[in-house]
Protein backbone atom coordinates (compact mmCIF):
# COMPACT_ATOMS: atom_id res chain seq x y z
CA UNK A 1 0.00 0.00 0.00
CA UNK A 2 1.06 3.73 -0.66
CA UNK A 3 -0.62 6.71 1.17
CA UNK A 4 0.10 10.48 -0.04
CA UNK A 5 -0.80 12.94 2.23
CA UNK A 6 -1.25 16.96 1.98
CA UNK A 7 -0.98 18.51 5.14
CA UNK A 8 -2.05 22.32 4.55
CA UNK A 9 -3.10 23.45 7.88
CA UNK A 10 -0.89 23.97 11.29
CA UNK A 11 -3.15 23.89 13.83
CA UNK A 12 -2.88 21.22 16.59
CA UNK A 13 -5.92 19.10 15.51
CA UNK A 14 -4.58 18.74 11.96
CA UNK A 15 -1.11 17.15 13.24
CA UNK A 16 -3.38 14.67 14.78
CA UNK A 17 -5.21 14.11 11.71
CA UNK A 18 -1.96 13.82 9.57
CA UNK A 19 0.75 12.02 11.63
CA UNK A 20 -2.04 9.26 13.25
CA UNK A 21 -3.03 8.31 10.16
CA UNK A 22 0.68 8.30 8.90
CA UNK A 23 2.21 6.58 11.41
CA UNK A 24 -1.04 3.81 11.46
CA UNK A 25 -0.33 3.29 7.76
CA UNK A 26 3.67 2.96 8.23
CA UNK A 27 2.79 0.26 11.26
CA UNK A 28 0.84 -1.76 8.64
CA UNK A 29 3.94 -1.67 5.68
CA UNK A 30 2.51 1.07 3.61
CA UNK A 31 4.82 3.54 2.09
CA UNK A 32 3.95 6.88 3.37
CA UNK A 33 4.54 10.18 2.10
CA UNK A 34 3.33 14.18 3.20
CA UNK A 35 3.72 16.88 1.41
CA UNK A 36 3.73 20.11 3.56
CA UNK A 37 2.49 23.07 1.77
CA UNK A 38 1.12 26.51 3.60
CA UNK A 39 0.44 26.44 7.63
CA UNK A 40 1.20 22.77 7.39
CA UNK A 41 4.84 23.69 7.24
CA UNK A 42 4.44 24.20 11.30
CA UNK A 43 4.25 20.86 11.75
CA UNK A 44 7.47 20.19 10.83
CA UNK A 45 9.09 23.35 11.99
CA UNK A 46 11.58 22.82 14.75
CA UNK A 47 10.07 25.31 17.33
CA UNK A 48 6.58 25.46 16.09
CA UNK A 49 5.38 21.41 16.24
CA UNK A 50 6.48 21.06 20.00
CA UNK A 51 4.12 23.99 20.75
CA UNK A 52 1.02 24.19 17.71
CA UNK A 53 -2.31 25.78 18.91
CA UNK A 54 -5.54 24.39 19.64
CA UNK A 55 -8.11 25.75 16.60
CA UNK A 56 -9.83 29.25 18.48
CA UNK A 57 -12.61 27.96 20.13
CA UNK A 58 -11.39 24.72 21.19
CA UNK A 59 -9.06 25.43 23.64
CA UNK A 60 -10.97 23.51 26.88
CA UNK A 61 -10.01 19.93 24.70
CA UNK A 62 -6.57 20.35 25.44
CA UNK A 63 -8.12 18.35 28.68
CA UNK A 64 -9.50 16.34 27.10
CA UNK A 65 -6.03 15.29 25.09
CA UNK A 66 -4.43 14.84 28.66
CA UNK A 67 -7.60 12.38 29.82
CA UNK A 68 -7.26 10.55 26.49
CA UNK A 69 -3.54 10.20 27.08
CA UNK A 70 -2.86 11.13 23.40
CA UNK A 71 0.94 10.98 22.36
CA UNK A 72 2.35 14.27 22.00
CA UNK A 73 2.68 15.62 18.34
CA UNK A 74 6.93 15.21 18.82
CA UNK A 75 6.67 12.15 19.67
CA UNK A 76 4.30 10.79 16.83
CA UNK A 77 6.59 12.96 14.16
CA UNK A 78 9.69 10.95 15.93
CA UNK A 79 7.88 7.63 15.49
CA UNK A 80 6.78 8.29 11.83
CA UNK A 81 10.84 9.30 11.29
CA UNK A 82 11.74 6.91 12.78
CA UNK A 83 9.31 4.19 10.88
CA UNK A 84 10.84 5.89 7.04
CA UNK A 85 7.60 8.51 6.55
CA UNK A 86 8.62 10.55 3.85
CA UNK A 87 8.34 13.84 4.33
CA UNK A 88 8.16 16.99 2.31
CA UNK A 89 8.88 20.90 2.72
CA UNK A 90 7.34 22.90 -0.07
CA UNK A 91 9.72 24.84 -1.71
CA UNK A 92 7.53 27.85 -2.76
CA UNK A 93 5.46 28.29 1.10
CA UNK A 94 9.06 28.34 2.57
CA UNK A 95 10.09 31.34 -0.10
CA UNK A 96 6.47 33.14 0.54
CA UNK A 97 7.13 32.79 4.26
CA UNK A 98 11.01 33.24 3.96
CA UNK A 99 11.84 30.12 5.61
CA UNK A 100 15.16 27.92 5.46
CA UNK A 101 15.25 23.98 5.23
CA UNK A 102 17.71 24.32 8.35
CA UNK A 103 14.47 25.61 10.53
CA UNK A 104 12.88 22.45 9.91
CA UNK A 105 13.63 19.60 11.99
CA UNK A 106 16.03 16.85 10.66
CA UNK A 107 15.69 14.35 7.63
CA UNK A 108 12.74 16.52 5.79
CA UNK A 109 13.11 16.65 1.71
CA UNK A 110 12.52 19.93 -0.02
CA UNK A 111 10.71 20.26 -3.08
CA UNK A 112 7.72 21.68 -5.32
CA UNK A 113 4.23 20.53 -6.45
CA UNK A 114 5.62 18.02 -9.33
CA UNK A 115 7.94 16.34 -6.78
CA UNK A 116 4.77 15.27 -4.95
CA UNK A 117 2.98 14.65 -7.87
CA UNK A 118 5.43 12.26 -9.25
CA UNK A 119 5.61 10.85 -5.51
CA UNK A 120 1.58 10.61 -5.54
CA UNK A 121 0.95 9.46 -8.54
CA UNK A 122 0.38 5.57 -8.32
CA UNK A 123 -0.52 6.07 -4.71
CA UNK A 124 -3.07 4.00 -3.52
CA UNK A 125 -4.68 6.02 -0.63
CA UNK A 126 -4.62 9.92 -1.26
CA UNK A 127 -5.89 12.35 1.92
CA UNK A 128 -5.78 15.92 2.34
CA UNK A 129 -5.75 18.10 5.54
CA UNK B 1 -8.65 -19.42 31.61
CA UNK B 2 -5.27 -18.13 30.55
CA UNK B 3 -3.70 -17.64 27.26
CA UNK B 4 -0.64 -19.35 26.58
CA UNK B 5 1.66 -16.33 24.31
CA UNK B 6 4.93 -16.01 23.81
CA UNK B 7 5.41 -12.12 23.91
CA UNK B 8 3.47 -10.01 25.87
CA UNK B 9 2.89 -6.52 25.27
CA UNK B 10 1.50 -3.39 27.41
CA UNK B 11 -0.20 -1.01 25.16
CA UNK B 12 -2.67 0.41 28.04
CA UNK B 13 -3.60 3.84 28.63
CA UNK B 14 -2.22 4.65 24.92
CA UNK B 15 -4.56 6.57 22.60
CA UNK B 16 -4.62 5.44 18.86
CA UNK B 17 -2.58 4.83 16.70
CA UNK B 18 -0.05 3.88 19.64
CA UNK B 19 -1.53 0.25 20.02
CA UNK B 20 -1.07 -0.49 16.71
CA UNK B 21 2.50 1.07 16.12
CA UNK B 22 3.81 -0.48 19.42
CA UNK B 23 2.11 -4.20 18.06
CA UNK B 24 4.13 -3.85 14.92
CA UNK B 25 7.68 -2.60 16.63
CA UNK B 26 6.64 -5.84 18.83
CA UNK B 27 6.06 -8.14 15.96
CA UNK B 28 9.10 -7.30 13.91
CA UNK B 29 11.09 -8.94 16.74
CA UNK B 30 9.37 -12.20 17.41
CA UNK B 31 9.58 -15.19 15.40
CA UNK B 32 7.24 -16.60 12.20
CA UNK B 33 4.68 -18.51 14.23
CA UNK B 34 4.66 -16.95 17.28
CA UNK B 35 1.84 -15.67 19.34
CA UNK B 36 1.56 -12.07 21.30
CA UNK B 37 -0.65 -10.25 23.65
CA UNK B 38 -1.35 -6.98 23.47
CA UNK B 39 -3.09 -5.53 26.34
CA UNK B 40 -4.98 -2.41 25.49
CA UNK B 41 -7.62 -0.11 26.92
CA UNK B 42 -8.36 1.67 23.93
CA UNK B 43 -11.92 0.93 23.05
CA UNK B 44 -10.44 1.39 19.24
CA UNK B 45 -8.08 -1.18 19.50
CA UNK B 46 -10.19 -4.23 18.66
CA UNK B 47 -11.66 -3.12 15.10
CA UNK B 48 -7.89 -1.52 14.32
CA UNK B 49 -6.09 -4.41 14.97
CA UNK B 50 -8.18 -6.50 13.11
CA UNK B 51 -7.94 -4.39 10.59
CA UNK B 52 -4.42 -4.11 10.85
CA UNK B 53 -3.31 -7.85 10.86
CA UNK B 54 -5.96 -8.46 7.93
CA UNK B 55 -3.26 -5.91 5.99
CA UNK B 56 -0.23 -7.33 6.85
CA UNK B 57 -1.00 -11.04 6.67
CA UNK B 58 -0.75 -11.75 10.23
CA UNK B 59 -3.01 -13.90 12.00
CA UNK B 60 -6.02 -12.14 14.58
CA UNK B 61 -7.05 -14.76 16.90
CA UNK B 62 -9.47 -13.04 19.10
CA UNK B 63 -9.69 -10.66 22.02
CA UNK B 64 -11.08 -11.51 25.46
CA UNK B 65 -11.94 -8.68 27.90
CA UNK B 66 -10.79 -8.38 31.47
CA UNK B 67 -12.60 -5.64 33.28
CA UNK B 68 -11.40 -2.28 31.44
CA UNK B 69 -8.47 -4.65 29.70
CA UNK B 70 -8.50 -5.49 26.13
CA UNK B 71 -6.19 -8.74 25.78
CA UNK B 72 -5.71 -9.36 22.33
CA UNK B 73 -4.40 -12.53 20.03
CA UNK B 74 -2.11 -12.27 17.12
CA UNK B 75 -0.10 -14.58 15.60
CA UNK B 76 3.16 -13.47 13.67
CA UNK B 77 2.60 -14.72 9.87
CA UNK B 78 5.06 -17.52 8.58
CA UNK B 79 5.72 -19.02 5.05
CA UNK B 80 3.11 -22.07 5.91
CA UNK B 81 0.28 -21.41 2.93
CA UNK B 82 2.59 -22.00 0.35
CA UNK B 83 4.37 -25.22 1.46
CA UNK B 84 2.96 -28.60 -0.56
CA UNK B 85 2.07 -31.27 2.05
CA UNK B 86 4.65 -34.40 2.21
CA UNK B 87 2.58 -36.85 4.60
CA UNK B 88 1.13 -39.68 2.36
CA UNK B 89 -2.00 -40.25 4.67
CA UNK B 90 -4.42 -37.54 4.16
CA UNK B 91 -8.02 -36.98 4.92
CA UNK B 92 -10.11 -33.91 3.58
CA UNK B 93 -12.37 -32.11 6.26
CA UNK B 94 -15.51 -33.34 5.24
CA UNK B 95 -14.45 -36.86 5.67
CA UNK B 96 -13.33 -35.56 8.76
CA UNK B 97 -16.78 -34.21 9.64
CA UNK B 98 -18.56 -37.37 8.20
CA UNK B 99 -16.43 -39.49 11.13
CA UNK B 100 -17.33 -37.32 14.00
CA UNK B 101 -20.61 -37.92 12.99
CA UNK B 102 -20.63 -41.66 13.01
CA UNK B 103 -19.78 -43.38 16.18
CA UNK B 104 -16.24 -44.07 15.60
CA UNK B 105 -13.60 -43.92 18.17
CA UNK B 106 -10.92 -41.14 16.80
CA UNK B 107 -8.67 -39.36 18.19
CA UNK B 108 -8.22 -35.32 17.16
CA UNK B 109 -4.29 -33.77 17.61
CA UNK B 110 -4.11 -30.18 17.02
CA UNK B 111 -1.03 -28.77 16.39
CA UNK B 112 -1.64 -25.40 16.36
CA UNK B 113 -0.61 -22.82 19.22
CA UNK B 114 -2.98 -22.58 22.28
CA UNK B 115 -4.04 -18.99 21.69
CA UNK B 116 -4.64 -20.27 18.17
CA UNK B 117 -7.06 -23.37 20.14
CA UNK B 118 -8.10 -21.24 22.62
CA UNK B 119 -10.20 -19.29 20.60
CA UNK B 120 -12.30 -22.02 18.38
CA UNK B 121 -11.18 -26.32 18.48
CA UNK B 122 -13.23 -28.97 17.25
CA UNK B 123 -14.62 -30.30 20.60
CA UNK B 124 -13.09 -33.43 21.97
CA UNK B 125 -9.49 -32.28 20.36
CA UNK B 126 -6.21 -32.42 22.17
CA UNK B 127 -3.67 -29.48 21.78
CA UNK B 128 -0.16 -30.20 21.44
CA UNK B 129 1.62 -27.61 19.85
CA UNK B 130 3.80 -28.25 16.61
CA UNK B 131 6.85 -27.26 18.98
CA UNK B 132 6.48 -29.48 21.89
CA UNK B 133 5.42 -32.55 19.94
CA UNK B 134 8.91 -34.06 20.28
CA UNK B 135 8.77 -33.66 24.20
CA UNK B 136 5.13 -34.81 24.44
CA UNK B 137 4.02 -36.94 21.94
CA UNK B 138 4.21 -40.26 24.73
CA UNK B 139 0.45 -38.17 25.92
CA UNK B 140 -0.73 -40.05 22.81
CA UNK B 141 -1.23 -43.65 22.03
CA UNK B 142 0.41 -45.09 19.48
CA UNK B 143 -2.14 -47.93 18.16
CA UNK B 144 -5.26 -44.89 17.87
CA UNK B 145 -6.79 -43.67 15.09
CA UNK B 146 -5.08 -39.98 14.84
CA UNK B 147 -5.85 -37.37 12.44
CA UNK B 148 -3.42 -34.72 12.85
CA UNK B 149 -4.94 -30.59 11.96
CA UNK B 150 -3.84 -27.44 11.95
CA UNK B 151 -4.86 -23.76 10.42
CA UNK B 152 -4.07 -24.69 7.12
CA UNK B 153 -2.13 -28.37 6.67
CA UNK B 154 1.10 -27.46 6.81
CA UNK B 155 1.87 -27.68 10.58
CA UNK B 156 0.07 -30.57 10.87
CA UNK B 157 1.85 -32.31 7.70
CA UNK B 158 5.50 -32.02 9.69
CA UNK B 159 3.12 -33.32 13.02
CA UNK B 160 2.02 -36.33 11.17
CA UNK B 161 5.21 -37.21 9.54
CA UNK B 162 7.03 -37.08 12.46
CA UNK B 163 4.35 -39.02 14.54
CA UNK B 164 4.84 -41.78 11.89
CA UNK B 165 8.52 -41.76 12.29
CA UNK B 166 7.95 -42.38 16.34
CA UNK B 167 6.09 -45.64 15.03
CA UNK B 168 2.35 -44.34 15.52
CA UNK B 169 0.36 -46.77 13.07
CA UNK B 170 -2.57 -44.78 12.25
CA UNK B 171 -1.96 -40.84 11.48
CA UNK B 172 -3.64 -39.15 9.22
CA UNK B 173 -3.01 -35.47 8.18
CA UNK B 174 -6.05 -33.57 7.57
CA UNK B 175 -6.55 -31.17 5.27
CA UNK B 176 -6.73 -27.75 4.62
CA UNK B 177 -7.83 -27.12 8.25
CA UNK B 178 -9.20 -25.18 11.01
CA UNK B 179 -9.26 -22.08 8.72
CA UNK B 180 -12.02 -23.81 6.93
CA UNK B 181 -14.03 -25.70 9.59
CA UNK B 182 -17.38 -25.13 9.53
CA UNK B 183 -18.25 -27.49 12.45
CA UNK B 184 -18.74 -27.42 15.91
CA UNK B 185 -16.45 -25.29 18.20
CA UNK B 186 -15.45 -24.76 21.44
CA UNK B 187 -13.89 -22.14 22.98
CA UNK B 188 -11.59 -22.28 26.47
CA UNK B 189 -10.16 -18.94 27.08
Amino acid sequence: MKVAIIAANGNMFDAYKVFNIATAAAATDAEVGIFFTFEGLNLIHKDAHKQLPLPSGKEHFQEGFQKANVPPVEELLDMAKDMNVKMIGCQMTMDVMSLEQDQFVEGIEVGGAATFLSYAEDADVTLAF
Amino acid sequence: MEVNVNHVLDAKGLACPMPIVKTKKEIDQIEPGQVIEIQATDQGSTADLKAWAENTGHQYLGTKEEGDVLKHYVRKSSEEDTTETKHQDVLELENLKDRLEGDEQITILDVREPAEYAFGHIPGSINIPLGELEDRSEELNQDDDIHVICRTGNRSDLAAQKLSGKGFSSVKNVVPGMKDWDGPVNQNH
